[in-house]
């Protein structure tokens, strides 16, 4: 799976799980500071999203790889490859 | 002081994993047995915990109705409550019926998706529709034992149980009525445990509040009191318990699920109680604690406790929930039953589950409170507290009393007015041949209130209408929260539906992919109270906040609430509001149980344009709105309410208990029926609503009178439209020109549309499936 396809699952996913209007989501858009806001309980959400879509486990993951659409698929790109 | 001030307690019904009736499941709690055990009634395979509380008894055992479980455990606590007060039922009692539920029809959601995904939709009875909705539960034990006193659903999550007792004894104080069965129920579903095991907050092994705190276990269950005023008790010869003096309600105006870290809301809510019960902290000998087994919850109980009560060398605290398990909407009531019993028997359950290591770390952390572990403790006790804290940063706190004590009077004269008005509403201008409207909301509604994308993403429909229209009402009645005046205001949010989008899809995932599969975004959304949570926090409304379900008439009897808390004096300022979404989830089930239809009011129908909004009124004590210089719509001169026993799937209106609602309204104002000017009514489109709702008028007020209908212009939005019919009616006496809603003349058979009406005086009337009734008057300023 290319970079850009995991990256557009990812964008897909949060917008229907965690409601985020697609127009107000980037790549590189901080997603737990003031622009997208996101709290712990979307953390919860966005660890089992990745575990369906892609089967890499993000529990206890540190929060650098939450950072960003961006951080979140180098991690996945990166934990894929490895199984 | 008279004694009509006092509420005691004359009856005691209760059932949780710990057994059927109050004898079995006090001589467990006494003896530290607990009921959490495996879970089986749910299928939680792949789910890290496994651990619940549930009753044995089957459904069909409970009671013989085909009501949600919900329904059957609080019938079967209401039927032990009844007998130990010595209630023989006649065909019809006066006996007002309260009860705090979280999930609602929960239960009922989950089987009927189910049942629909694995044998088809025609295999499924369209009557489980009406299992769903929270508003059944206290209209099913109103209809089960005759009662026709005042019926109330209190929809606060974890908080509901404590809080349905609470307004008991505010209706019994002003004088509303003399007796209740007021309490809490909840059964063990599917939602409650994926959502807490989606957001991690259940314990793997049995929950161990005030000591490993790894998480919550779930349990279900309902408790039931007969609270009664001293003067009706004293009356019939019954046995009193003990009496209920104070109580506290507060919000957190923090998070939707978390509790202040600083305990703040928490103390609020004690503090309330211990003042109204003209009490300090250090005469309280035992509470029962929330103490759910939450890291968060426990810390900040733990915080909260110490603050307030470490002044006292006596005070002992227990959490019953390692028994019990947490039962959410019933926990309050439960634990209310067991303080009662530890009053009247002087023993106070234990907190299980320590082993000798953890008495040792609980011993340093204590202090100078006694934590009760593993084994109950004899003690002679006078005055007992239980604390309820739940989503959405609800707190409630209530004070029993072992032999009475006056207490602090606290009833204004002052006149309450209506200051704002917020509304976001569905329009049926255009609505030939359309069954199905919406209220517009964009991205620039919430802008124009500075309310941001990382806010209102997260809320649901059902919270989003509710969220705008409260916001649009502060800002028009120019109040703004800060630290000055956020304990002076408070909410009462009146829903029929609440948010059954957000549920409904909730189930249907866990249904799809399991109970490891609930999502932890949408999970804390269910609740009813959230709505009222998010609104809270926005808003920083640190007072009383209270959401109610009860069938369409909820939108108005939020009104009849706010005006009591004001009247109370327990807070200046109410936001009072009716909310109910369209979505396609209640699309689907409005047309499946076949009322949603293209007629609009007064025309002959079957059903009725189904509609959404929120409506939010801001109601001022006179004194608050004279000092701030607010404008006034209208001034509320009384409210009247009324209920009677049928069935909810009974559609017809019962004319006597609109007439009682309204004769009892004009009574409290002191006003004769010719002198309201004009009514703003209910009447959707079903010709048996509409008849009914006509022929009580035409019998009071004769032909001619004029009506406002407000859903002949928006659609029915249910909770929503009995709050718009007085904000439409408000702006009516208030001389605004563009008023929502079509006029209408009685004729000697029906209604005609007829030219607009104006009044000094203007009655709103609603009226909701499970046969409650709320009517408001307001008078020109």
């Amino acid at each position: 799976m290319s970079e850009k396809e995991i990256s557009e699952k990812i964008k897909a996913m949060l917008v229907e799980n965690l409601r985020i209007p697609e127009d107000a989501l980037e790549n590189d858009s901080e997603l737990f500071g003031d622009d997208i806001g996101l709290d712990s309980i979307d953390s919860i959400e966005i660890i089992a999203g990745i575990d369906t879509l892609f089967g890499v486990q993000m529990t206890g993951v540190a929060k650098e790889h939450f950072q960003s659409i961006d951080t979140l698929t180098a991690y996945v790109k990166e934990h894929m490859e490895n199984q | 002081m008279s004694d009509k001030n006092r509420c005691v307690v004359t009856g005691l019904g209760l059932i949780c994993a710990l057994g059927d009736n109050v004898g079995e499941c006090w001589e467990n709690a006494v003896n530290g047995i607990s009921g959490i055990r495996d879970v089986t009634v749910i299928n939680t395979d792949g789910c890290y915990a496994k651990k619940g509380a549930v009753n044995d008894t089957e459904n069909s055992d409970l009671s013989e109705e085909n009501y949600d479980r919900s329904s059957l455990l609080c019938i079967k606590a209401a039927g032990e409550a009844l007998e130990d007060a010595k209630i023989s039922l006649g065909s019809e009692r006066d006996i007002g019926v309260i009860i705090g539920n979280c999930v609602g029809g929960a239960a009922s959601i989950d089987s009927y998706y189910r049942a629909v995904k694995e044998q088809g939709e025609e295999n499924v009875s369209k009557e489980e529709i009406l299992k769903m909705p929270a508003s059944a539960i206290a209209n099913n034990v109103s209809a089960h034992y005759g009662l026709k006193g005042l019926t109330a659903n209190i929809v606060n999550a974890c908080a509901a149980g404590t809080i349905s007792l609470s307004y008991a004894c505010d209706l019994i104080r002003s004088g509303e009525a003399e007796i209740f069965l007021a309490g809490g129920s909840d059964a063990f579903t599917s939602l409650a445990f994926a959502g807490f095991h989606a957001l991690h907050a259940l314990d793997e092994h049995p929950c161990s509040p005030f000591n490993r705190s790894s998480g919550i276990t779930l349990g279900e269950g309902a408790g039931i009191l007969v609270i009664e005023s001293y003067e009706h008790a004293v009356q019939r010869g019954a046995r009193i318990y003990c009496e209920i003096l104070g109580s506290g309600v507060s919000s957190d105006a923090h998070h939707i699920t978390a509790p202040r870290p600083d305990g703040q809301g928490q103390m609020s809510a004690i503090k309330r109680a211990v003042a109204s019960s003209g009490l300090q902290p250090g005469d309280i000998d035992y509470i029962n604690a929330h103490g759910t087994g939450t890291a968060k919850n426990d810390e900040a109980e733990f915080l909260s406790l110490h603050r307030i009560f470490d002044c006292s060398d006596k005070l002992s605290v227990s959490s019953t929930k390692s028994m019990t398990g947490h039962c959410l909407g019933a926990a309050g009531s439960i634990e209310a039953v067991f303080t009662v019993k530890a009053l009247e028997k002087g023993i106070i359950p234990p907190t299980v589950g320590y082993t000798v290591e953890d008495k040792a770390i609980l011993e340093e952390k204590a202090g100078k409170i006694d934590f009760v572990p593993n084994t109950s403790r004899k003690k002679e006790l006078s005055y007992a507290m239980s604390n309820s804290f739940a989503f959405g940063g609800n707190n409630a706190s209530i004070i029993f009393a072992k032999n009475h004590r006056e207490i602090p009077q606290e009833n204004s004269n002052s006149p309450v007015y209506i200051t704002g008005l917020g509304i976001v509403s569905s329009s049926a201008d255009s609505a030939d041949g359309v069954d199905s409207v919406k209220a517009s909301l964009t991205a620039d509604d919430y802008k124009a209130h500075d309310i941001k994308m990382a806010f209102y993403r997260k809320l649901d429909r059902f919270s989003q209408l509710q969220l705008v229209s409260g916001v649009k009402a502060l800002a028009d009645a120019e109040f703004k929260a800060d630290e000055s005046n956020e304990n002076d205001i408070g909410i009462i949010i009146g829903t029929s539906d609440g948010p059954m989008t957000e549920i409904v899809n909730f189930q249907k995932n866990v249904i799809d992919h399991g109970t490891n599969g609930g999502s932890a975004f949408s999970f804390p959304n269910t609740v009813y109270n959230a709505a009222g949570g998010y609104f809270s926090i926005f808003a920083g409304i640190k007072g009383y906040n209270v959401t109610v379900a009860n069938g369409a008439q909820s939108g108005l009897q939020s009104v009849c609430y706010a005006h009591g808390v004001i009247s109370g004096k327990e807070e200046s300022v109410m936001v009072a509001a009716g909310t109910d979404e369209n979505t396609d989830v209640t699309e689907y089930l409005y047309g499946r149980y076949g009322v949603r239809t293209d007629d609009l009011p007064y025309s002959g129908g079957k059903g009725f344009v189904l509609g959404e909004g929120s409506v939010s009124i801001v109601l001022e004590s006179g004194e608050y709105a004279d000092k701030h210089n607010s404008k006034k719509y209208a001034e509320i001169v009384s409210c009247g309410m009324a209920h009677s026993p049928k069935e909810y799937s009974d559609r017809r209106v019962d004319g006597d208990t609109v007439k009682r609602a309204i004769t009892d309204a004009c009574k409290k104002a002191g006003l004769f029926l010719e002198q309201i000017g004009f009514i703003s009514g209910f009447g959707c489109g079903i010709k048996e609503i509409d008849d009914g709702e006509l022929e009580v008028y035409r019998e009071l007020f004769g032909v001619n009178k004029s009506v406002l209908s407000v859903k002949a212009a928006t659609g029915d939005a249910r909770a929503a439209s009995a709050a718009m019919a007085l904000a439409q009616a408000a702006k009516v006496l208030h001389g605004d020109s563009d008023i929502v809603g079509k006029w209408y003349q009685i004729t000697e058979t029906g209604a005609r549309e007829s030219e607009a009406a104006a009044g000094e005086y203007a009655l709103a009337v609603s009226y909701g499936a499970g046969g409650s009734c709320s009517a408001v008057i307001i008078k020109k300023v």
